[in-house]
């Protein structure tokens, strides 16, 4: 498998990581030789076998529809300096 | 033989739950940012925890567009950056949803199928600003359940009555609140002569929309280069825009959302949801026409609208049914209509109506002067019993005083005369008018017509 | 130790605001040398309010006066709580997390903030975030503490008075620095203890467990943490037991003993002192019995390293310059802020992690890496399975090697800092209970031994512990 800085950038990309020229070389080949090595699960005969996401299975837990506390606006609010008149305030969209 | 124009529609349903899908914030909040907390605000080391209403209601809907219940319901994290989005994932369901192989069948006897239904949060509230932006997180959170169909429909007009068939089964179900809920959807639509390149309209509210939009993209497609894309819609200039290409496309990089467990469905639980489904719009016009033989058309119409529908049936019970189900869509639909009000909004009422029908049915009133009061009953409540015997509206009955009438028109109206007998048919109607007019209405046109008719001979 | 003074502390016997002072006097001055704390917490007015207490007679909990160190990927409500990492600096929770509010609710006073790998992401606690320094071993300031959880591990090592620590382990975060520093570590079950307030790197893998100078001690503390959450989905509805109160009783016990986790790779030093103690436990009544764990041990790492870090990546997203922590001007498009705020304060081994985590579930390489990685989870899960038929506990070093210097280290590719954790990544796939004791010195540093149990099988492997320290 093929693992060039271009599939790394695009990585980067999605990974929203303005990865410097020499960081992205960096990452490449260290990315190489790690992939490399975990090629080696293909050798695990897995035929028949279902993926675990939880280790112990975890089933049907619920919460009743009912209204709980909320944060206080001013407190959410505080944790950062972007805002304004009761909103958040991000970085432009369009 | 391929369509002209091809349609799918991925529409997202807000469930009436009174907490969001993952925390207890409340649905309902005016102030922006009043309605938050750590996990729909993505605070590090927040938890989603499932409303159990939520899921319910998603099955509910699921079972009633036909769909088949996943036996195991897995969650997953759809990851994409964007500043309403408070986790920079969304938490949505990608290999196994909640429900799929539904369909909803149109009144050309067309099948749309759905290919899925699945639950999902909605992101928070985007203001544009210059130089950033504003974001309220009230509706972080909220749940949805996106409704997927196969790509067929044939026209805006077809995708426009699929949705507002869905709005039906929505109403039917009561997880959905037409005032404080919201629908939007988006559409994937390809012509032929483009070569059915696809493009994606994103964003469009409301079924009326979905025509406008449709109906502007498939002429901007005839007209202009199509290429593969995602366009916005926006319903003031009533245009779509450019607004990413599909190579700058997210790769979403799906797993599975592991702070949240399986739920396994059993089908003692199915059943239990399924009965709380009530008798739907089509089922319920089926019935109709079998059982008290009223027409399919009227029939369809009126369990369209829910309220109207439950009126109808109460009503129908004791009066006339086929005559009850024409003065409900004639009359009773179409002041709706006329007056863009919902029937909870009017004075209509089953016990009003009911006397008035049975006024009419046994014939102690004409049609028009039954207009006349239908019409009042919109606004007011009162007798119609009373409002005939006070106002002296009664059909009337003495054929001498008709008579009397009658000649006097027949003497005041010399040209009408003289023009229907020369063979104008509507110059009989202009008498019969005249009749109707003197007698307040309350003679009974056919009557009027054959005592004109003998009187001119 | 630590239930003694406890009794004391209950009893009134202890100035609990003149003790907490002088033992933040201590913490001060170990901390000056070996930066175990990056935030102290307000310790002298929380003893202040249980000093009250006594004196209403209203005191009382299992951890009364006793002082609690919080490893920093755990909220801490109004303290700085930034996983080690610079892009959460200053960052203040809104709330405690469920393991703080029930320490709090047996009476104790949280110290501070422990150093740690930024989000977990290493083994040797090298890998703190930009602006933080690095924790050093209690036994050798050249030396690592090991990772992640390492300022927990050393300061729990260096402290003379009586004291806890709160660790956390995603492949072996816990285990791995109590068996470089020399202290006893436990990590439950997956599922044992909530994961509400704890700053997520593997949603699937992650674990609070503790860390103390004694099994009992260590044992407290889980006893206390454990329990069903309803903030936290994946919490357990198993029964918790006073697991401090675990006799040391092992007559008939079947031990396993993993051959692949002693073979070559395994420092000479380590495996010699890791069999001796498991003969002294023999010759108190257990029995061993050598079996095999080829997936776990042949491909453990790449499963752990494809899953964790794919897990990781979806979990760091949310680091972007708005609502909360590190953040910066708002010039540019959201995209170019968020890449910016992101690629300013994340450190080298977050990056990285970051990238591979991203690729593994990219379309197109999903099935192979992420898909086909919890494929063979579902493989070491049943094989462990398998092994606990046959034995009631599983022992291996806990790490192949002793506490590494700094340069060495530093020599250390990217995939061999992987292979540090071959021991600990397949319990923790597991889900497993597993647990680590100091059981000798060579050349001055500490070898650690590991105890491994079934599902919610934490009393066995404690059993272990108390019969080895006996």
């Amino acid at each position: 498998m093929e693992i060039t800085p271009e599939l790394v950038k695009r990585v980067a990309a999605n990974a929203r990581l303005n990865l410097k020229e020499d960081e992205v070389k960096k990452f490449a080949a260290e990315m190489k030789e790690i992939l490399a090595n975990f090629e080696k699960l293909s050798e695990v005969n897995t035929d028949g076998v279902e993926p675990s996401f939880h280790p112990i299975p975890v089933k049907n837990v619920t919460r009743e529809d009912k209204p709980g506390k909320c944060l206080d606006r001013e407190e959410a609010l505080s944790l950062t300096p972007h805002k304004k008149n009761g909103y958040f305030r991000g970085p432009k969209t369009i | 033989m391929k369509s002209e124009i091809v349609i799918g529609l991925e529409i997202h349903v807000q469930l009436k739950t009174q907490t969001k899908l993952f925390c207890s914030c409340p649905t309902e909040a005016v102030e922006p940012n009043t309605a938050i907390c750590p996990t729909c605000l993505g605070h590090p080391g927040s938890k989603p925890v499932m409303n159990a209403k939520a899921l319910e209601y998603g099955a509910k809907l699921a079972l009633s567009l036909g769909c088949k219940i996943a036996p195991t319901v897995v969650f997953s994290r759809k990851t994409y950056f964007y500043p309403d989005l408070a986790k920079n994932y969304q938490i949505t369901q990608y290999e196994v949803p909640l429900g799929s192989n539904g369909q909803i069948i149109l009144d050309n006897k067309k099948v749309v199928h759905i290919q899925r239904a699945h639950l999902e949060e909605d992101p928070g509230a985007l203001i544009h600003e210059a130089g950033g932006c504003l974001i309220d997180y009230n509706r972080s959170g909220i749940p949805l359940v996106e409704v997927v169909t196969a790509p067929d429909m044939e026209s805006p007009a077809e995708a426009r009555e699929f949705m507002k068939k869905v709005l039906n089964v929505l109403g039917y179900l009561g997880i959905f609140d037409q005032n404080t809920c919201v629908i939007k959807a988006d559409a994937n639509v390809s012509i032929k002569e483009k070569g059915y390149t696809r493009v994606e309209i994103k964003n469009i509210t409301g079924f009326k929309e979905i025509e406008r939009a449709l109906n502007y993209e498939v002429q901007r497609q005839k007209q202009q280069d199509v290429k593969r894309e995602t366009r916005g819609w926006d319903a003031d200039k009533g245009i779509t825009y450019h607004m990413r290409s599909k190579e700058q496309e997210e790769d979403y990089g799906y797993i599975t959302e592991t702070d949240l467990p399986l739920f396994e469905i059993s089908q003692d639980w199915i059943r239990k949801i399924q009965a709380t489904i009530p008798e739907l719009a089509e089922q319920r016009a089926i019935r109709w026409t079998k059982d008290w033989k009223i027409d399919e058309d009227d029939a369809n119409i009126i369990a369209a609208d829910l309220d109207v529908a439950t009126l109808f049936e109460e009503i129908a019970r004791k009066t006339d049914p086929i005559l009850t189900s024409r003065w409900t869509r004639r009359e009773v639909l179409r002041l709706l209509n006329d007056k863009k009000k919902t029937l909870k909004e009017t004075e209509f009422e089953a016990k009003t109506l009911t006397e008035l029908f049975k006024l009419l049915q046994e014939k102690k009133i004409t049609d028009r002067i039954g207009q006349r009061i239908i019409e009042q009953l919109a606004d007011k409540k009162f007798s119609p019993n009373a409002y005939v015997t006070e106002q002296k509206l009664e059909v009337m009955a003495d054929e001498g005083a008709l008579e009397k009438i009658c000649k006097e028109v027949i003497a005041k109206n010399e040209k009408a005369v003289t023009d229907y007998k020369a063979g104008e048919e509507k110059s009989l109607m202009f008498l019969i008018g005249q009749v109707m007019k003197q007698t307040k209405g309350t003679a009974a046109p056919n009557v009027v017509k054959e005592v004109l008719k003998s009187l001119l001979k | 130790m630590i239930k003694k003074f406890v009794k004391e502390a209950l009893a009134g016997k202890i100035n609990l605001v003149e003790h907490t002072e002088k033992a933040l006097e201590e913490a001060e001055k170990i901390n000056k040398e070996y930066h175990y704390i990056t935030a102290f917490a307000d310790a002298v007015n929380r003893a202040k309010e249980l000093q009250e207490q006594v004196k209403n007679g209203t005191a009382k909990g299992k951890l009364f006066g006793v002082l609690i160190s919080v490893k920093d990927s755990i909220c801490v409500k109004d303290t700085e709580t930034t996983a080690s990492s610079a892009i959460l600096k200053g960052y203040k929770p809104v709330f405690n997390a469920t393991v703080i509010q029930k320490c709090l609710d047996e009476g104790a006073i949280i110290l501070g903030k422990t150093v740690m790998d930024e989000f977990g992401f290493g083994g040797f606690s090298t890998n703190v975030g930009k602006g933080y320094q690095k924790p050093l071993n209690p036994y050798d300031k050249k030396r690592s503490t090991g990772g992640s959880s390492g300022g927990a591990a050393g300061l729990t090592k260096k402290a003379s008075f009586p004291h806890i620590a709160l660790g956390e382990s995603t492949g072996g975060s816990i285990v791995n620095p109590a068996s470089f520093c020399g202290v006893v570590g436990i990590c439950p079950t997956y599922g044992r203890v909530s994961r509400y307030g704890l700053i997520d790197y593997g949603n699937s893998l992650d674990k609070v467990g503790t860390l103390a100078l004694n099994t009992e001690d260590a044992a407290l503390l889980l006893e206390v943490i454990s329990g069903r959450d309803s903030h936290d989905s994946t919490t357990a509805d198993q029964p918790v037991h006073n697991y401090s109160e675990t006799p040391g009783a092992i007559s008939g016990l079947r031990i396993g003993i993993v051959k692949e986790a002693y073979a070559e790779g395994i420092d000479n030093n380590v495996r010699k002192h890791v069999l001796e103690a498991v003969y002294k436990l023999e010759q108190k009544g257990a029995r061993r019995i050598e079996i095999s764990l080829p997936i776990g041990m042949n491909y453990g790492v790449p499963t752990y390293f494809t899953l964790a870090p794919a897990e990781a990546s979806t979990n760091l997203a949310k680091y972007c310059g708005i609502r909360y922590g590190a953040n910066e001007q708002l010039t540019g498009n959201f995209n170019e802020y968020f890449s910016r705020v992101r690629n300013n304060n994340f450190g080298e081994e977050a990056k990285r992690r970051l990238l591979l985590g991203t690729f593994a579930r990219q379309a197109g390489y999903r099935d192979a890496f992420y898909t086909k990685a919890a494929k063979v989870r579902t493989k070491i899960i049943q094989e462990y399975a398998q092994a606990f038929k046959q034995v009631d506990v599983i022992i291996t070093p806990t790490v192949a090697i002793q506490a590494p210097t700094f340069d060495e280290v530093k020599k250390l590719t990217p995939l061999q800092n992987f292979m540090i954790d071959l021991l600990t990544v397949s319990p923790n796939l597991a889900g497993l209970p597993h647990m680590t004791i100091p059981v000798a010195e060579a050349n001055g540093l500490p070898v650690g031994m590991m105890i491994i149990g079934p599902q919610f099988g934490e009393q066995k492997i404690i059993q272990v512990a108390r019969a080895h320290e006996k």
